[in-house]
């Protein structure tokens, strides 16, 4: 198995508010190509953080997040930005797509700041609106898809320049039970098919239940990591 | 969409209120008032501060000749000024007699094209011609001949009868009611004052000059004898009001331009504060925030260009109708303007400068209203964006 995320010691610590929380504190863990992991535990017990960490989004106060033998919290803004772009898939649990663009165009969006070309781009969009089951509604803007849709179009969007791993922060918080397993069912398929690496943050026990590995976060600290395949 | 109708607003108001500033009767009172006094007129020492015919003065070729020989000056026209009854039938009424030089008259303020009956003067008519508001009251009509009756020059009495030659329609009410018009010589016979004018009117193109002529002429008259003044001079109070006016013009500008950059400062702010998450988005999934302030300053200018391009097209229109059919104007102002011959009415101007200036106005305010998102991107924290 090849390594995409090696954590070591990871810390995260905000010193903004009145008592200092220690939001990751010395986490190391290591990522998988073709995982589909959960990170789990309650409300407030450092999985938001600990994605972004991954992510890039935010830096550690001490410790590594070594992805492809680059510790990512050593790059620039700007090459980390480029990073992400070229590495990471991000979904999100509001979808967050951008409301004046169509389906399709959300979908591009990261293709086009690769700046593949239109073939190219018309190509993947329209092969991954049939694997994740929203073919036809490419031109239809984010506020006419119901919740389901909206975060299939994110999933696209995610997938669409072929990042080396997809980070999803409660991905299922918003979806209703029909949805949720409409969409781990895409992820799943994708993950087991395509061997696409997903990270999860969720405490949603349909998601837990679908995961192959399940990592146990309790006030920033992993205290248990468990694989179930 | 916010943005592109506040700066269209901001459009229409800024340029609006220009044309109608610049239309106003500060500049029309200015321009006509100049026109019809001249810009600078030359008197016997006493006369303005007492306007008889007794402080008037007999034409001195010499001093004539010393006024015309200044540069910018064009030429003089002569005016023999006084008052006199006038007397038709039942009808009496105190006129105001203008003896002028007819031609010269009517090359400096277009009598000729005002008559609505009967012909105009010539130089060495026997005639005369008046105000259509006077010519009612008196009930007299071309042809008929109208007795006049005042003080001539040093006490000597003045009476006669002139026949009409014409009717003229004076643009102010006031004026077109008490005005007779008669060739410089009669008058000059009429009040017994041979050679006789109470004022000299200076003529030449530029009003931006008026105060250097005035001075020019003022240099090399005999200034115990003579006195040159400009317009302003002569009717103080209007140009106080005119001043007046013009500065609260310009607070109301700055007021206006100030509420237009709060308008489009707060329409900018509050677009940018809800995109913010959006943008965060953008960088989180790989886009540069270069790029990203580049693509944003090219919607914000984008948007600003189209609605300062539809506040133009929805001004012209605005503007073009308040100039074909001005406000009329009531009150003290009205009744002022109208004693200079000037309808009390306010059209707007339809001039390329306002639109080109107030455009440029609105895109310097829009142009820095469009740097805030660009810092509100460079300062964004992404995680705290993203969570909104
Ligand atoms: N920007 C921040 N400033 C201060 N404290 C924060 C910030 N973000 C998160 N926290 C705190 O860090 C802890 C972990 O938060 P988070 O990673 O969001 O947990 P989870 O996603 O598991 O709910 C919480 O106690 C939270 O209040
Ligand atoms: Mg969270």
């Amino acid at each position: 198995m090849k390594t995409v995320i090696e954590i070591k010691n990871l810390q995260k610590t905000y010193t903004e508010t009145a008592v200092e929380v220690k939001a990751v504190n010395g986490v190391s863990l290591i990522f998988e190509e073709g995982e589909f992991t959960a990170i789990v535990g309650p409300s407030g017990c450092g999985k938001t953080t600990l994605l972004n960490l991954l992510g890039g989004l935010d830096a550690p106060t001490s410790g590594q997040v070594i992805i492809d033998g680059i510790d990512i919290s050593t790059l620039s803004s700007r090459k980390i930005i480029d990073f992400r772009m070229k590495n990471i898939g991000f979904v999100f649990q509001a979808y967050n797509l951008i409301p004046v663009l169509t389906a399709k165009e959300n979908a591009e969006f990261i293709m086009q700041l690769q700046n593949k070309s239109k073939v190219e781009r018309e190509t993947r969009i329209a092969e991954l609106f049939k694997a994740i089951g929203i073919e036809g509604k490419e031109d239809i803007r984010p506020s006419r898809l119901s919740g389901g849709q909206q975060q299939r179009v994110a999933v696209a969007r995610a997938l669409a320049s072929k990042p080396k791993f997809i980070l999803a922060d409660e991905p299922t918080a918003n979806l209703d039970s029909v949805a949720t397993s409409e969409l781990l069912d895409i992820m799943r398929k994708l993950n087991e098919e395509e061997n696409i690496t997903f990270i999860f943050a969720t405490h949603d026990q349909r998601v837990i239940d679908r995961a192959r590995r399940v990592v146990y976060l309790e006030d920033g600290v992993v205290t248990k990591d468990e694989l179930k395949e | 969409m916010i943005t592109i109708s506040s700066v269209t607003l901001a459009v229409v108001l800024a340029i609006f209120m220009r044309s109608f500033q610049e239309g106003s009767y500060g500049i029309m009172v200015e321009t006509a008032v100049g026109k019809f006094s001249g810009y600078v007129q030359v008197h016997q020492k006493d006369y303005w501060n007492d306007k008889t015919i007794d402080n008037g003065m007999v034409v001195n070729e010499q001093l004539i000749k010393t006024i015309k020989n200044i540069d910018e000056i064009n030429g003089v026209n002569l005016r023999l000024e006084s008052f006199s009854l006038a007397s038709n039938k039942m009808n009496t009424k105190g006129t105001m007699i203008m003896g002028v030089e007819p031609a010269k008259e009517d090359a400096m303020i277009g009598l000729k094209n005002k008559i609505v009956k009967g012909e105009y003067i010539n130089a060495n008519d026997q005639s005369i011609i008046l105000g259509s508001g006077l010519a009612k009251y008196l009930d007299i009509d071309v042809g008929d001949t109208l007795v006049l009756l005042g003080q001539g020059h040093w006490g000597q009495s003045a009476i006669n009868a002139y026949p009409v030659k014409g009717i003229v329609k004076i643009p102010s009410p006031v004026l077109d009611k008490q005005v007779i018009f008669m060739p410089l010589l009669l008058a000059q016979s009429y009040f017994s004052f041979e050679n006789g004018v109470t004022s000299v009117v200076v003529i030449f193109e530029d009003p931006d000059y008026t105060e250097e002529v005035s001075a020019a002429i003022n240099a090399v008259i005999d200034t115990t004898q003579y006195q040159a003044m400009t317009w302003q001079k002569m009717t103080p109070e209007l140009i106080q009001q005119i001043e007046g006016d013009k500065a609260g013009g310009i607070i109301m500008i700055a007021i206006l331009y100030m509420i237009i950059a709060f308008g489009v400062f707060g329409t900018v702010l509050m677009m940018t504060e809800e995109r913010k998450r959006e943008f965060a988005v953008m960088v989180s999934i790989g886009m540069q925030k270069k790029k990203l302030m580049l693509i944003s300053f090219y919607e914000t200018l984008m948007m600003n260009l189209v609605g300062i391009i539809a506040g133009i097209l929805l001004t012209i229109p605005i503007v073009y109708y308040y100039k074909v059919n001005p406000i009329t104007l009531t009150g003290e102002m009205a009744e002022s303007m109208e004693q200079f011959g000037i309808e009390a009415v306010l059209p707007t101007v339809l001039d390329f400068n306002i639109f080109l200036n107030n455009t440029l106005i609105i895109i310097v305010i829009t142009g820095i209203a469009a740097i805030y998102p660009l810092f509100s991107i460079l300062k964004m924290n992404v995680i705290k964006s993203l969570r909104g």
